[in-house]
């Protein structure tokens, strides 16, 4: 069968899996064959039909936290021998370069004096002394705190107990005079009634 | 191939040494396409976002794994091609009963663009999860045949003829839509 008369391949070559000459075939075959033509605007549209659909986004991005799982073991980071003799090389050359650097002088033994150190039992007794005087310093802050606060609510409670006494009294007044007024009214009214009679 | 300033071979390789923020960067390129891709086969966002992160632990998990580092990408989507169908087997009666099918527009009208994207998920809908997937790996994710036979563990000609298949169907739906939506 030759080339042809063999039907092209046609949603491989819209697929862009065919080779150079296979697609050049293909559009040799399409040029003169209108019926090929139309099956090929067929698959072209829908091509296009299909890649009209948006991408999705994600809802969020991937978290990804991960344990290092892909650390290297201890004895790993041991065996990394280039970075190790690269480290041993470089402290060799800097203690060398100190060394030639330091005076050729030959150490001399110096007698050290005994340094006295302080005992636990002194530093106990300076400790409780500074939180007992602490303590007290403390209580006597809240006695006088306690004292003059106590001493401006007793200062209210008179004030408002001498208010209080003054709006009784006033009530007291106000009473009286209603009551002489009601008075004076009733003896005119009966006055005014014995007359009339 | 797309040309990168650190290629995912790099990156896998780091990442396989501990280097965290490689691999992130490797997650950070393939997310979006890994997504899109399980989204055209569970087609349900929340499910779609578990499974991707599912893909990206178990490929970390694995990485010593990958035979070549250049082919990170097609290993990927094979982990999301296992871990789509493993969800998709599972019997979940209550989503499918919930899911309400795509409705295709009435024909002999002229399509919005709103319209076409209703129609081609209709018609994606009608195809099996195989045919649907060799769509989505050839056309949307632009997968060459032998590296979604790669992904889909066939050979290519079972391949060819679930996507050819598949074009058939789609193209009996859409192609004349299409034509009246360009009318």
């Amino acid at each position: 069968m030759s080339s042809e008369s063999r039907v092209p391949d046609l949603k491989a070559y819209i697929l862009g899996e065919l080779s150079p000459q296979e697609q050049q075939d293909v559009e040799r075959r399409l040029a003169s064959d209108p019926a090929l033509r139309d099956e090929f605007e067929r698959l072209r549209l829908t091509q296009t039909a299909l890649l009209s659909l948006r991408e999705e986004e994600m809802p969020r991005r991937i978290a990804f936290v991960s344990d290092k799982v892909f650390t290297p073991a201890w004895y790993q980071r041991l065996l990394d021998w280039p970075r190790v003799a690269l480290a041993s090389s470089a402290m060799l050359a800097a203690s060398i370069l100190i060394h030639g650097f330091l005076p050729g002088k030959a150490p001399v033994p110096v007698a050290q004096a005994p340094v006295a150190q302080p005992a636990a039992v002194d530093v106990k007794a300076v400790v409780d002394a500074a939180v007992g005087k602490a303590l007290a310093e403390s209580e006597v802050r809240h006695r006088r705190q306690a004292a003059s606060l106590l001493a401006a609510s007793e200062s209210r409670a008179e004030a408002r107990e001498q208010e209080n006494r003054l709006a009784i009294n006033r009530s007291f007044e106000i009473l009286d005079r209603t009551v002489k007024n009601l008075r004076k009214e009733v003896s005119f009214a009966s006055a005014d009634l014995g007359g009339s009679r | 191939m797309i040309f990168r300033e650190v290629e995912d071979r790099d990156l896998v390789g780091k990442a396989r040494r501990g280097d965290v923020d490689a691999y992130n960067l490797l997650v950070s390129r393939w997310e979006k396409r890994v997504f899109n891709y399980v989204l055209r086969l569970v087609r349900d966002r929340e499910d779609s976002f578990d499974v991707t992160q599912d893909v990206f632990l178990k490929a970390y998990q694995n990485l010593a794994k990958l035979d070549d580092p250049g082919r990170f990408g097609p290993w990927l989507f094979r982990i999301a091609h296992n871990e789509s169908f493993s969800l998709l087997r599972r019997p979940r009666p209550d989503r499918e009963e919930l899911r309400e099918p795509p409705v295709a527009p009435p024909s002999g009208l002229r399509l919005l663009p709103v319209e076409t994207s209703v129609a081609v998920t209709a018609a994606l809908e009608r195809l099996s999860p195989e045919q649907r997937e060799a769509v989505v790996l050839k056309v949307y994710q632009g997968f060459k045949f032998e590296e979604m036979a790669d992904i889909l563990d066939c050979p290519v000609s079972t391949i060819k003829s679930r996507l050819y298949t598949a074009l058939d169907l789609l193209k009996e739906v859409l192609a004349p839509v299409s034509i009246r939506g360009e009318s």
